[in-house]
Formats: structure tokens, sequence, C-alpha cells
């Protein structure tokens, strides 16, 4: 598939590095010429310097013979009138990257009218979801959902008195009655292992589970964390992400704190939120944390412009024994080290408009994909289509590539764990846990 | 600042007030009473000053600030002085007591010198109820609803004359506005005194009690008030009361097919509620005391009683003054309270008391968060400082105007009670205040300088106290 990129921003790079390493062909346009041939010199990838936004830079990239568009840049405009343009190419799937709400409404008038949009991103709007799933439980720092949110991928870090250390995975799997869910990956000491069933649980371990959503709790008991229910909530800085968390947790009834350092954003913030309370400071002020009771809160989220900042202050917070702290982060290469020291989760706006991306670029036999930040590694969800050679098969017989697992199936209402003698059926769902250099195997499997 | 700019509208207005007196002596002459003399006469004498000063100045090109709030001012003194002129022709007043007993008019006030206004001819009845209707939507909104050429002028008179904080436009022009306003007022007195005929009142009846209502006004042609009449009636007058102190432009929005935006108002609500709590609190205490025969007649006493002094109309059905005293109390506080913004009832206004709660909440919060950022919000959106402070400043001048009131009534020898209610009656144009000025009492008796405060107070308490207290600030004379 041919691929142009508008903006070679952290969106468009990332982007354009997952899809090249999927096979696609990519074509990235960029005003700033140094770092579009700074994208050229890291990927396998055409870089055209220029206003994406442009008809004359468009027809250079080769828009009529383009099958996707995807426009990233951080502005509105552009990525609006590039589609608009490519729609006038006839060129068949338009994403825009949308940040200004107002036209995101506006644009999905646009979307029905069939004039321009099939696909709004909203880094901000999915950043401050998937934070909000992540404030759902005190462990994961991963979480993505599956058919239908049926199946779940969590990563959680195992705490080191939980009764599962020591045991073999084998043992824990044997103990668990009516057992939908599997251990798919585990981080040790900066290393990925796709385990088997005589690895053995270590404290710390960062394990990731695929499995039914309705047996997380068990998971969570077994990884020795206590029952959670998120009550308060403290936001460090008020940028539009955190406003959509806040309306997010405004919506399920938890109580918002808001702190922001700059005070006429704070009252745009009391207008704008019904409820939250906004403080006027900085999120790394001990004595304010303390004052507005830190101590007693169930989550604190740091969402400042600055990473450096989003770091101290999700420490600051650790250190006051705040169960879940979550921390946007914007260098996606720091996202791995962030829980190492000790905070819970990060998250990246993004990182989450490359994931949602992606999960529409590969809709068709993919129905879902997560990139997962902790590993590198890929959690896809495939269908098996009718007539499909996989129907029938046992998984032991289509031979998965070893760094690759199946974590779970959905047939019908039902989700089922694989082993090795299972056999597919037109129809199922599959979750299937991929490294890198293994997804484009999988995805042959499927194809 | 021209005294002939002022000139031009005030004689505009005064005219028009001439021409009502002339209707009023229409309905003189049709009962051939002996006072359409003293109505023509004084209709011709307003018609005259009016045409001439209009007449012999020069029509405004733009109006300044200070011009507005001296124009408005000016306007309600001179219809006040010049609708007293009948009651003093005709002999039923010193000019004193006529001024009073006009500006309680025109203020919508209806505090009488009348010990028995059942024995008045009726032209002079019919003027006095007549008065209250014209002041009720506002003789300026009258005049910039009529009058094309005050397009932008016509926004800053609005302003000064229409209750409530902040004005809302209906229309993209003010005209429209205006326009609109005087419609829904018209049709509901129509449709109130239409409604009164059903129940056996006659027309003269009908005309001058609807008069009276929509504009939360309280002059009756009978001694006894609304008393006079039948349940029916009082039922009527209750439900046409508590409308005329909703925000008017809540009825346009229903009456044109969207009657939710009234559920859906949070200053609606708290009206609403606010009426119900005071009904309920004196209903039980006539419940307690059996001041009633019946359930049916404690209860229409007390929500008559309780939305007429409520919506600040001052219409009476029982003595209050000999009620339980917990009745009394919840009365006079109401009469703090008054209608809503934009509608025709006086009082400090429910958004007013509504936004000032809000922000009394507000401070808790920020006593608990010292950091916190906190907007108040009035009916979801956020009040800005400047209006919450202009509030807030309005409440004061309120209450510290009728403390100032009472304690000059009382320095002229009126009991405290008395002094209080009267006070907290003229500014809040109610009408009715409490003990020697009670429902069944008048204000005859007040010393004559009590009645100059008093009128003061009303004038006051019609124009929202700062389009007349600004005429009393040294800027405000400065060239």
């Amino acid at each position: 598939m041919k691929v142009l990129i508008v903006g070679a921003g952290a969106v468009g790079f990332t982007l354009a590095e997952h899809l090249s390493e999927e096979g696609h062909d990519i074509v990235l346009v960029d005003q700033d010429t140094e770092r579009a041939s700074f994208a050229q010199d890291q990927l396998d990838i055409m870089t055209i310097g220029g206003n994406g936004a442009s008809l004359a830079v468009l027809e250079q990239a080769g828009i009529d013979k383009v099958d996707l568009i995807a426009a990233v840049s951080n502005v509105d405009e552009v990525n609006l009138i590039a589609c608009m343009s490519a729609a006038q190419f006839g060129v068949p799937v338009k994403v825009a990257r949308i940040s200004n709400p107002e036209y995101f409404t506006e644009a999905a008038r646009l979307e029905s009218a069939k004039q321009g949009v099939d696909l709004m991103i909203n880094p901000e709007l999915e950043c401050a979801r998937e934070t909000y799933q992540l404030l759902q439980s005190e462990a994961a720092s991963e979480l993505a959902f599956f058919a239908g949110g049926r199946v779940q991928l969590m990563g959680l870090r195992v705490q080191p008195e939980a009764p599962i250390i020591g045991r073999s995975l084998a043992e824990v799997a044997a103990s668990v009655k009516d057992r939908r869910f599997l251990t798919a990956a585990i981080a040790r000491e900066g290393q990925t292992i796709i385990p088997g069933g005589d690895d053995i649980f270590q404290a710390d371990d960062l394990a990731y589970i695929i499995g039914e959503s309705k047996q997380m709790p068990l998971v969570l008991e077994m990884a020795g964390y206590p029952e959670f229910r998120l009550r308060r909530v403290m936001l460090g800085g008020g940028g539009r992400t955190a406003v959509y968390l806040a309306e997010i947790l405004e919506d399920h009834g938890v109580d918002v704190t808001i702190i922001e350092s700059d005070r006429s954003r704070c009252v745009k913030l009391a207008e704008k939120l019904k409820k939250a309370l906004i403080l006027h400071g900085n999120a790394t002020d001990m004595e304010l944390l303390e004052m507005e009771g830190v101590e007693e809160i169930d989550g604190f989220v740091v969402f400042t412009g600055s990473d450096d900042t989003n770091m101290l202050a999700s420490l600051l917070a650790k250190s006051h024994g705040v169960p879940k702290v979550v921390a946007l982060i914007n260098r996606i290469d720091y996202i791995p080290l962030v829980s190492r020291v000790g905070i819970d989760a990060a998250v990246s706006p993004r990182l989450s408009a490359v994931n949602s991306i992606l999960r529409f670029v590969r809709r068709g036999v993919v129905v879902g994909v997560a990139a997962l930040r902790g590993i590198e590694a890929e959690v896809i969800e495939f269908s098996v289509r009718a007539g499909s050679d996989l129907a029938g098969q046992t998984l032991a017989a289509i031979g998965f590539p070893d760094d690759s697992l199946v974590g779970a199936i959905t047939r019908g209402a039902r989700v089922l764990v694989p082993s090795g003698d299972f056999a597919l059926a037109a129809g199922d769902k599959v979750t299937v846990l991929a490294m890198p250099d293994a997804v484009k195997a999988v995805e042959k499997l499927f194809q | 600042m021209s005294a002939r700019t002022a000139l031009h509208i005030i004689g505009l207005i005064v005219a028009a007030v001439g021409v009502a007196m002339a209707v009023s002596g229409v309905v003189a002459l049709v009962y051939s009473g002996s006072d359409a003399l003293p109505l023509f006469a004084s209709a011709v004498i307003a018609v005259l000053f009016g045409v001439a000063a209009n007449r012999l100045t020069a029509r405004p090109k733009d109006l300044t600030i200070r011009e507005s709030y001296l124009i408005v001012t000016l306007a309600w003194v001179s219809a006040a002085v010049f609708g007293a002129l009948p009651f003093w022709f005709a002999g039923v007043a010193s000019p004193l007591d006529a001024f009073f007993e006009s500006i309680s008019g025109f203020t919508t006030t209806g505090a009488s010198i009348f010990p028995d206004p059942g024995s008045l001819p009726r032209g002079i009845l019919f003027w006095r109820s007549m008065s209250q209707w014209l002041g009720g939507m506002g003789i300026i909104v009258l005049v910039v609803a009529v009058l094309p050429f005050l397009g932008v002028g016509g926004m800053q008179l609005f302003r000064a004359e229409v209750p409530g904080p902040t004005p809302e436009r209906l229309q993209p022009r003010i005209r429209q506005t205006a326009s609109i306003l005087w419609r829904v007022y018209v049709g509901f007195t129509a449709a109130q005194a239409v409604l009164y005929m059903f129940g056996s009142m006659d027309w003269y009846d009908a005309v001058t009690h609807a008069f009276a209502t929509m504009p939360t006004g309280g002059f009756s042609t009978r001694t006894a008030s609304i008393g006079a009449f039948t349940p029916y009636i009082q039922y009527v007058t209750i439900i046409f009361m508590y409308l005329a102190g909703v925000n008017f432009s809540l009825h346009y929005r229903a009456l044109r097919g969207r009657p939710q935006s009234m559920l859906a108002d949070e200053e609606w609500r708290f009206y609403t509620l606010l009426l119900s709590i005071a009904i309920a609190i004196v209903l039980v205490a006539h419940l307690i005391s059996g001041t009633y025969g019946t359930l049916e007649a404690a209860f229409r006493a007390t929500a008559f009683q309780v939305v007429s002094i409520g919506t600040t109309t001052g219409f009476a059905t029982a003595d209050y003054v000999a009620w339980p005293a917990v009745t009394q109390g919840v009365l006079f506080f109401l009469m703090f309270v008054g209608g809503m913004a934009g509608s025709t009832g006086g009082g400090m206004k429910t958004m007013r008391l509504w936004a000032a709660l809000k922000q009394g909440v507000v401070e808790l919060r920020k006593h608990l968060h010292p950091r916190a950022v906190v907007v108040t919000r009035v009916g979801g959106k956020a009040v800005n400082e400047g209006v919450m402070l202009n509030i807030l400043a309005f409440m004061l001048l309120f209450v510290a105007s009728f403390i100032v009131g009472s304690l000059m009534l009382n320095a002229l020898g009126v009991d405290l009670v008395t002094a209080a209610g009267a006070s907290a009656a003229a500014i809040g144009n109610i009408g009715p205040g409490l003990a020697g000025v009670g429902p069944v009492e008048n204000y005859a008796w007040i010393p004559g300088p009590g009645k100059v405060i008093l009128s003061l107070l009303m004038l006051m308490g019609r124009l929202e106290i700062y389009t007349v207290l600004v005429l009393f600030h040294r800027e405000f004379w400065r060239r």
C-alpha cells in the first residue's frame, strides 16, 4: 500500500516507522526540510520538503497513486485541507489529526458529507481516554481492549508480596478454575521473554496478561494488588488533554482537582469544567499538594508541557503514597524508563494517535491493534475469514512464529484460552502478541 | 450634557402621559362623573407642555451615558408630577398627597393615601390603575418601542430602566426587543381581563385590575382590594401576579413554542421554589393556629398574600397584620426578594439573590482551598467578577437605602415596625407594609417629609437604585 503522511513530527515519524516496518511504501511531507531529511536518514522512506496543504507539493508526492493519506501535522487546518485536496485526487482513505474540538464536530459534518475525512484522530482525546482506562486499576501500566472490550491486555508489575512469586506459570494456571487468561510476555531486567509453562514469576516482573476482562480482578489479586476504587484524582497541568480527562472523570462521578500554573488558564478551566476544583499553582509544589490532601487521593496524573516536570511531579506524588500515578511523556524513547523509576504508567497523545491510526489502517483482517510501550511488542486482533485456510486447523499445525503468542480467542460470546491442540473456526477473533520482527509473518498467516 | 436633549425626550413622555389621562377622562364621561373635567384639564396641560418641550428642542443625535441616566430619572419624576394633577384638580388630595399617589402608581408600588378608594370617582380610579400599567413595562421602554430614532442611545435608556443585572436582547434591534416585551405585556393584560369577565366582573373592574396586576402594581378600585371579589377572581389574580413576576423573555420564548426553556431556567426554578416554600410555611402556621375554617380558605388566603407580596404586587384579600407572627416575618423578608430579573416585579430580584447565594458557596470553597480559582456559575454560565460585584453592591445599596429610609421615618415619629415596613414596601415597590401601613391601613397619616422620603425610595426601587443614585455622584455634574 502506498501511504502519504503529512507532517514529520513525533506522530508522523512514529507512524512512518511502524507502517514502513510493515512493508508499506511511505512518502512523508513536511515543511521543515531538516526534519524531513532526518526522517529520510532514519527510515526507509521518501521525504519531500514543502507545505502539505499545497496542491503542487501533494502532486509532487504522487498523490494520484496514493491509497491512504494520513495528515498528522500539528496544524489542524493544514490537515483538513490536505485531506480535502486528496479527496479531489480520489485518494480512497483519508485520515486527519484534528486537535481543536470545534473542528472535531465541524469535521464530523464534513465526514458525513463525504467531502474529505474518513477518520478524525484527536490525539489529546485519545490520550485522555487511554489515561482514564489506566486509572481504572491501580496495577495496570498498560491497557488495551479487544473484541469490543471483552478481551483485555494488561501490563502490570508483580508486587513483591504477590502470592504467585516463586511459582511457575503452569502451577499458577492449574490453580485457577475455569481460567480464561494467560501470560503473554514478561519484561524482566530490560529483556522481553515470551514465557513457557516452566518459567517462574519473580518480584518486579512486568507481566503482560491477555484474557477475558471479567477475570482481570482475579489477575490483580494474584499479582498482589488490593481492591481499588477511583474516587479522587488530581491533575497537574490544565491543557487540552487534561480538560478531556477531567470531563470523562466528572461524567463518571470522580472528584477532580486540577493544578495549573497560569492564572488566566485557571479561569478558563473554571468556566469550562462544572465540578472540578481548579487550583492556581505548580504541580511540583509540595506544600500545595500536601495542603490539598495528596495523601488521600487515588490517582495523580501530570499533563504539563514539560517531561521533566511531569516526571518530577509523578515521583513526588508516588513518594506521598498515591496508589496510581500516570505521567504524560512526550519523548517516546523515555517511556520504557518511566515504569522503571516507579511511575505507574506513561501516556503520550502522540503515541495514542499513532495507535488509533494503525488500528484504522490495518482494519480488514486486523480488527484491533495496540503498540505496547513498556516492551517492543504489538498486540493485534485478527479475524478468521470465512473460507480461510486457517479454519479447522489447530494452532500447533498453523505454526505461529517463535516471537509471537496467541493470547485469547473470542468465539461468539465466549472468550477462550488456547492450547496447542485448539482448532480455529471461521469468524473467530484471535488476539496475538507479537515482537516487531514477527508482526509481518503473523499478518501473512491471516491474509 | 444639555438640558435641551433631555427636554426633547421628556416632552414626548409627558405628552404620552397626557394622552393616557385623556383616555381616563373618556371613562369618566362614560360614567358621567364630576372627574372628567379635572382629567381633561390635566391632559391638556400635559400634552401642551410635552409638545412644546419636544418642538422647541432639537432631536438628539446620540446620547451620552450621563444624559441617559438624567433623562430616565427626570422622565419618571415628570410623569409623576403631571400624573398627580388629576388627583389635585379633582380635590381628592393635597398636592403632596397627589404626587405620592402618582409616583406610587407609576413605580407600580401601590401604596395609597386614600383610606377608602371605593368612594373615589371612577375616572380617577381608572387613571390610578392606568398609571401603574404604564409604569410596569416602563415608560421609556414604551418610547423606545415606538420611536425609531433612539437606535443606539435607546439601549442605554433601556438598560437604565429595565429591571435585572443585564437586560437580554431578543432581537438584533433594541426597538424590536422593546416592542416584543410590550406586546407580551399587552397580551397578558388582555387575557387576564377576559378571564376576569368570565368570573362575572364588569369590564371596568376587569380592566382596572388587569392594569394593576401585570405591572405588579396593586391599586384596586375597591376598599377591600381583591378581597371584595369571588374565590375564582382571587385565583385568577394569584396566577397572573405569579406570571408578572416571571422574566418576560421567558414568556416570549414559551409563547414562541418553547415552554421547556422556562423549566430549564435556574432563576425560574429558584423563584418558584422560594414562593412555594413561603406558601408552605405560612400555610402550616395557619393550620396550627386555626385562623381559617377550611383548608381551601387557608390555602387561598396564604397563596394570595404570599404571591402578592413576593411578586411585589400588593393586592390583598386578608389583613396579614392580624396573622400569626411567623407569617409576617416570612412576608417581610419576601419584600426584599421580589420578582425575576426582566419581570415587572420589584425588590432585589431573584436573580441577584440567587447569584449572591452561589457566590457565598463559592467563598466557602475558597476558604477550604485558598489557592482555588473558582467562578460563580448562574444558569450554567460563568458570571464575571464585574457583574458579580455589581450585584453585590446593588444588594448592599438596596439594604442600606432601606435602613436609612426606616431610620428617617422613625426619626419623624413613626413607630419602628411601621417605619421598617413602609421603607421596605416603598423601595421594593410593593405597597402595603407592616403595622400602621398594613394592607387595611394607608399612608395618609405619614408626615409630609416622610412621604417625600418614601417617594424617593419608590423611584430608586423602580429604577434599580444605580440610575437614581448616579445623579448624586460628584462626577456626574462635572463638566
